[in-house]
């Protein structure tokens, strides 16, 4: 796994190892989605239980910690993910799929114990909590006292995407490590180099994060948002219910195609007022066409936030989607509905 | 690594040690000294001001060998064990993980023994705001009354979630925020003692970034040293806490002023090309606009020693007061939504391009399709302060003067135009009663007036029928209401009679209603007589409803 190593990430690692022996019990590392916060948190992980370590900092990948850590069962080792709870119900992964993804009290109160107990290696312990933000709020709460003074040689290494929806009692306990997004032309070679064919249009789809674009540019439902976008960017001859129909048989998740809306009207909006357009470059020439009328769609992107907010709740996804595109005509049009201004 | 953070290291182990809680220690010390203990305390505050410590270190107060004192030794074995977190009759309880009524049930069962080494058996309760409404009722009794060698200690940041009753049995205690001047000082305490290098004014920063608590300044000190690699110097703390400094700031406001898109993302980008936070700069946009409203309202209350004051005070100039108020607010609204945005950068420029979109654009130079309702604000606002000068003429001459129709200076003034319309009206009635009540501006009683009819008129004195069956809006009231804007109509009194009777025909509300019935029937025919409706009867045996065709 050494060598899979992201090349972005190195200085964000030799940060970390030249402030080694200041390395703090609870670490909180943040960025963006989709940079490689995740492998960064494996790779302290393993680091830590590496029983050999390398000089060149890096974990050597042959001593038994490092074997067991890699194989997934290090009994040292704890990793805390939402995923844990959704795998019960997977015949009916269509409706797992929809709940909000959270990491309850119970998962938790079962680290109590690995965490007081004397680690089976003689070495350090470590937990890693990957998303934090997904730990509901009695699962935080119950995360308090053993987050502030866990006993010697324990480790917990949280992984946020968002860091703001923590708790602040949760944030103030660990020191915060930030991952920078990588410079577009390190990810873009990078992507290159996974053959991805046109890797600074996907950088772009997903704001600069370079595994983000990978799975953008490998994503199923890519001809599916083409479609999507090329119905929106002619909005005279935009028919919402055929297209809601057509997006709620792929399954989509809410959320994606929330996201993808939302980032759409962002380009609309940012190339009408200021000549700029992030997501999506590839459409720059509709984009042009509508811009003009960008100044309507600033209530809509109200409208859209709230829909992101809701997009995990068991809502009717036709109407949903329905209600959105014909919000967006409607701006168009030049009547924004009622949501409040500024 | 056996490295500990700052925050536990640095833990205060008695009252002399702590920072900023001076009236909370003061109380307990002075329990302490004079032996009036209470037996439950409640200690509340936001994250990292001291409640678990004040917590611990009243547990040694408690029982350290010395006695109970408000100084505990810390070195006796009660007081080390403490420290260490290994005395017998210390129970720290995480109330959030353990919130059922049977965690509360065992450890309550446990009360009623005697300590083991110690004076006092002492519970403290963490995060307490977690327990369940059950577990809160089983320790009700046990609060209030618990044996004389039970000591309480419970502390939570969410004092409105513990209930009334609970609230009512503990001295409750409620820890301050930390000011950055404290914080800063503590954390220079810190810095000397560790011996690591720093400048004075970074932790002026750490002690701002820090929100009023300890732990997050300390948690911030010992990411600063990790960034520093070993020395905490301001531009590596600033570049840490992506605090903005404010050029940029102003740059935005300049763009914003000079409503300039394009210049605005420039002035975008250049925050984040520095890797600067969007949360951090939206809160110090907003600061800097509170700012700027203050100097427009109150000039005098920036203090000439703010660095940026010239700036303020020029943008201050340069903004309308109601432009700030929508920036503040969409400043604020926009760090609130920042967490729903696609991503922060999307989420920042967006809440700067909505600021430039909802300028008040002036005519001829909008970019914009459709006026915003924030742009017609300006000008009922600027009304009111133009119209004093203006009335004060105009209110000491009396009111016939006032309609003179070729006095100039009114008639720009709203109210002076309606003036001679009013005095215009007829001084007589003429006996169109209809004509006379759909002018009077009469209120409930216009239900007199609208089922009345004239019997008889002269210049001073008018009559009125009422039909029987509308009695009941004949009252005296409203007679009397009719009569007043009868009276204020003319301009001079009117008598009025009203008499009830059997017949009454000719009334404002028949006339409407007769005059209704026969648009409706007038309608119903051209819908009868329509050659496509008759088309569609004869081909499709289509039927009308008659009660669905309605006049135009």
């Amino acid at each position: 796994m050494t060598h899979s190593f992201y090349p972005w990430l190195a200085p964000s690692w030799k940060q970390l190892v030249r402030g080694w022996e200041r390395l703090p019990h609870a670490l909180l590392i943040t960025g963006e989605p989709g940079i490689g916060k995740r492998r960064l948190a494996e790779f302290l992980a393993q680091y830590l239980l590496c029983e050999a370590r390398k000089p060149d900092h890096t974990p050597c990948g042959e001593c038994d910690g490092c074997r067991w850590f890699l194989a997934g069962n290090h009994p040292d080792f704890r990793l805390l993910t939402p995923e844990d709870q959704s795998d019960a119900g997977e015949g009916e992964e269509a409706k797992t799929k929809r709940k909000l993804p959270l990491i309850k009290v119970e998962g938790i109160r079962e680290l109590v114990d690995f965490v007081n107990l004397t680690p089976h290696r003689g070495g350090s312990k470590v937990v890693l909590v990957e998303p934090a933000e997904a730990m509901n709020t009695s699962a935080a709460n119950a995360f308090l006292k053993m987050l502030e003074e866990p006993p010697q040689g324990v480790t917990f290494i949280l992984v946020s995407h968002h860091w703001r929806r923590l708790l602040p009692t949760i944030r103030s306990r660990c020191r915060v490590f930030p991952v920078p997004t990588p410079a577009a032309a390190v990810a873009a070679d990078w992507l290159a180099g996974h053959g991805v064919v046109n890797p600074v249009q996907h950088l772009a789809h997903t704001g600069g994060a370079p595994l983000a674009a990978l799975d953008d540019a490998r994503a199923e439902w890519l001809p599916l948002r083409t479609a999507f976008l090329g119905h929106i960017a002619n909005p005279a001859a935009l028919d919402v219910l055929g297209v809601a129909a057509e997006l709620e048989k792929a399954k989509l998740d809410t959320g994606l195609v929330v996201d993808w809306l939302q980032k759409w009207v962002h380009d609309l909006i940012a190339l009408g007022l200021s000549g700029r357009i992030r997501y999506y470059p590839d459409w720059r020439d509709d984009l042009a066409r509508l811009a003009s009328r960008a100044g309507n769609l600033l209530g809509f992107l109200d409208g859209l936030k709230e829909s992101r907010r809701l997009a995990h709740h068991p809502l009717n996804q036709r109407l949903v989607f329905e209600s959105l595109l014909f919000g967006y005509l409607e701006a168009l049009r030049g009547k924004p509905r009622g949501t409040g201004h500024g | 690594m056996a490295y500990q953070v700052l925050a536990r290291k640095w833990r205060p182990k008695n009252f002399a040690q702590l920072v900023g809680q001076e009236h909370v220690i003061r109380a307990i010390a002075n329990a302490f000294t004079s032996e009036r203990l209470h037996h439950a305390y409640l200690l509340t505050g936001t994250r990292g001001v001291g409640k678990t410590t004040i917590a611990r270190i009243m547990a040694k107060a408690l029982n350290c060998e010395t006695g109970i004192t408000a100084e505990p030794c810390g070195v006796c074995s009660a007081c080390t064990q403490i420290d260490s977190g290994r005395f017998v009759d210390l129970l720290e309880i995480d109330a959030a993980s353990n919130t059922g009524i049977d965690n509360i049930r065992e450890v309550l069962d446990n009360a009623q023994y005697a300590p083991t080494t110690g004076r006092f058996k002492v519970y403290i309760i963490d995060e307490v705001h977690m327990l369940s409404k059950s577990a809160f009722n089983a320790m009700l009794k046990t609060l209030e009354e618990p044996p004389g060698h039970v000591k309480f200690i419970l502390a939570t940041t969410d004092p409105q979630k513990v209930p009334i009753t609970v609230l009512s049995r503990c001295l409750q205690f409620s820890l301050r925020q930390m000011t950055p001047q404290q914080v800063a000082g503590h954390l220079h305490h810190v810095l000397t003692q560790e011996g690591i290098p720093f400048e004075p004014n970074s932790l002026n920063l750490l002690g701002h970034a820090a929100h009023g608590s300890m732990r997050d300044a300390l948690s911030l000190l010992d990411q600063a040293i990790a960034y520093g690699a070993g020395s905490v110097e301001e531009a590596g703390v600033r570049a840490m806490l992506g605090a903005v400094d404010q050029s940029y700031l102003f740059d935005i406001l300049a763009a914003l002023i000079a409503k300039d898109g394009a210049q605005l993302m420039v002035a975008a980008d250049s925050i984040a090309s520095r890797g600067l936070s969007y949360e951090a700069a939206l809160h110090e946009l907003a600061h800097l606009l509170h700012l700027v409203a203050v100097a427009q309202q109150v000039p005098g209350a920036i203090a000439d020693d703010l660095p940026a004051r010239d700036n303020i005070l020029s943008v201050a100039q340069a903004l309308s007061p109601e432009d700030t108020q929508l920036y503040y607010q969409i400043a604020l609204h926009g760090r609130r939504d920042l967490p729903l945005a696609p991503d922060e950068y999307a989420g920042f420029t967006m809440t700067l391009l909505r600021m430039l979109a909802f300028a008040p654009a002036q005519p001829g130079q909008v970019t914009l399709s459709q006026p915003t309702p924030v742009a017609a604000n300006p000008a009922p606002v600027a009304r009111p302060t133009a119209q004093p000068p203006q009335a004060t003429p105009v209110q000491v001459p009396p009111a016939a003067e006032a309609a003179a129709p070729d006095a100039p200076a009114e008639t720009n003034l709203p109210w002076a135009q309606e003036a001679p319309a009013e005095t215009s009206a007829p001084r007589d009635f003429d006996g169109n009663w209809r004509g006379l009540v759909s002018q009077l501006k009469l209120g409930a009683a216009g239900m007199l007036a609208q089922h009345a009819e004239v019997s008889a008129y002269d210049a001073d004195s008018i009559s009125l029928r009422v039909a029987a069956e509308h009695r009941a809006v004949a009252t005296r009231d409203y007679q009397e209401k009719l009569k007043d804007a009868l009276a204020a109509h003319f301009g001079k009194p009117v008598a009025l009679k009203v008499e009830i009777s059997e017949a009454v025909a000719d009334t404002p509300a028949a006339q409407n209603q007769r005059e209704r019935a026969a648009r409706q029937l007038e309608a119903e025919d051209s819908i009868q007589n329509d050659p496509t409706v008759q088309a569609l009867v004869r081909d499709f045996g289509a039927t009308v409803v008659p009660d669905s065709i309605k006049p135009l």
